[in-house]
């Protein structure tokens, strides 16, 4: 540092914990540009959940459906939390209603565990082998869902029992099953 | 091939088994290779998870947000958004809360500077046309702020702030102006708000404050 030359120093995470505070304010009180930086921040993070709860392709329309309810709702965010986990909770929430509305329109998949060997088996195409994103992809739902929870956004199995409305028990065994059934799809 | 404890394995990762469990399949690990190996497999697993990487995606989403919540690049006047009011001071009180942290800037100064002598007088009272009072309560408020911003902006040009120190200061008051400009809007909704009349003093007076600790430190250097 040069001699006779103030420097402020600040923690970096909490002055960005400061101004995410101080957007979120904003953004409540009608300012469109706080939100923007918002949105900005948490991005990433919302459309890969979305990417990977739901299929791709909707990832998109989903991830702008989640940013404006979180406009609409931001007046009941009262700090409780960070920002970014009222955000992901909201959006996990949208998420699950629109499958559970799909699940309606389409009909179940079949989510029995004994056949998750099978879905998420050795690729279709010899010599071609699959990421491990891809397998996630190929779960059955609720064993998909639980893992993504529990083992990527790191949600406690009571909180996914809670959300998914399944016992905590379901959610334990259906873990175990995608996690043994992702062995083999290891980079 | 999978004995009884296979399937308590992630259990045992997760270190969600009771102790009395966890205790017999930590002694099954001792003597079974298979059950050993699939643990360590399961625990890559997790690993793997937890690395997944978040990616945005390819197009910017924000113009068609934009659009669906009505809001151009500028703010969206807070008329048209009358009901989220009821918030606003819940909301604002954060605000206010994050600006006090955000002038740590000023904090930091105040290490380094004398104690701030006679503060400006802004608190606010109830009282209708209360954005007109909060100015008025101190008519050199404008002044005082425009002098200590040259003093600050001299400090700038002859290097005695550093780029960084300048950056937060900078930050900080844009930070501050906004919500002055906020505050002032809601308060044109509802003049008689006696938490953003005091909500608006305290932050007219927080950026005295920061000016005149950061533009005093800079002419002692």
């Amino acid at each position: 540092m040069t001699p006779g030359v103030a420097t402020l120093r600040k923690d970096p995470a909490s002055a960005a914990a400061e101004s995410e505070a101080a957007d979120v304010a904003l953004a409540a009180s009608g300012d469109a540009r706080a939100f923007e930086r918002l949105y900005r921040t948490h991005l990433s993070r919302i459309h890969s959940l979305c990417r990977r709860m739901m299929d791709a392709d909707q990832a998109d329309d989903l991830t702008q459906d989640v940013f404006v309810r979180a406009w609409q709702k931001l007046g009941t965010f009262r700090g409780e939390a960070a920002f970014g986990t009222w955000l992901h909770r909201l959006a996990v929430n949208l998420i699950l209603g629109r499958r559970k509305a799909l699940a309606v329109e389409r009909g179940r998949r079949d989510s029995d565990p004994d056949t998750l060997d099978e879905l998420v088996g050795p690729a279709e195409t010899p010599g071609m082998t699959m990421d491990f994103e891809q397998a996630i992809g190929r779960l059955p739902d609720g064993a998909k869902q639980v893992f993504l929870l529990h083992d990527v956004a790191g949600y406690r199995h009571e909180e996914i029992a809670s959300l998914l409305g399944i016992v905590v028990g379901t959610s334990k065994s259906q873990l175990h099953h995608a996690r043994m059934a992702l062995r083999k799809h290891l980079d | 091939m999978t004995d009884n404890w296979t399937a308590r394995l992630s259990e045992y990762l997760d270190e969600t088994l009771a102790p009395t469990e966890r205790q017999a399949l930590a002694a099954h690990l001792t003597g079974c290779a298979e059950c050993t190996a699939t643990l360590a497999e399961l625990r890559r697993v997790v690993a793997r998870a937890e690395s997944l990487e978040d990616r945005p995606p390819r197009a910017d989403l924000w113009p068609a947000i934009a659009q669906r919540i009505g809001a151009s690049a500028a703010v969206v006047p807070i008329e048209t958004r009358r009901r989220r009011l009821s918030f606003t001071v819940p909301q604002l009180l954060a605000a206010g809360i994050a600006l006090a942290v955000i002038s740590a800037g000023g904090a930091w100064l105040a290490l380094r500077s004398h104690p701030v002598a006679g503060g400006g007088h802004l608190i606010a009272e109830t009282n209708a046309g209360a954005v007109r009072w909060v100015s008025a309560v101190d008519p050199t408020y404008d002044r005082t702020v425009s002098e200590l911003q040259m003093a600050l902006d001299d400090g700038k040009r002859t290097g005695r702030l550093d780029s960084t120190t300048v950056r937060v200061l900078e930050q900080s008051l844009a930070t501050i102006d906004t919500a002055i400009a906020q505050a002032g809007r809601a308060l044109a909704q509802d003049p008689g708000n006696v938490y953003l009349n005091h909500h608006l003093a305290e932050t007219m007076r927080r950026k005295l404050n920061l000016l005149r600790q950061a533009s005093g430190i800079s002419q002692r250097i």
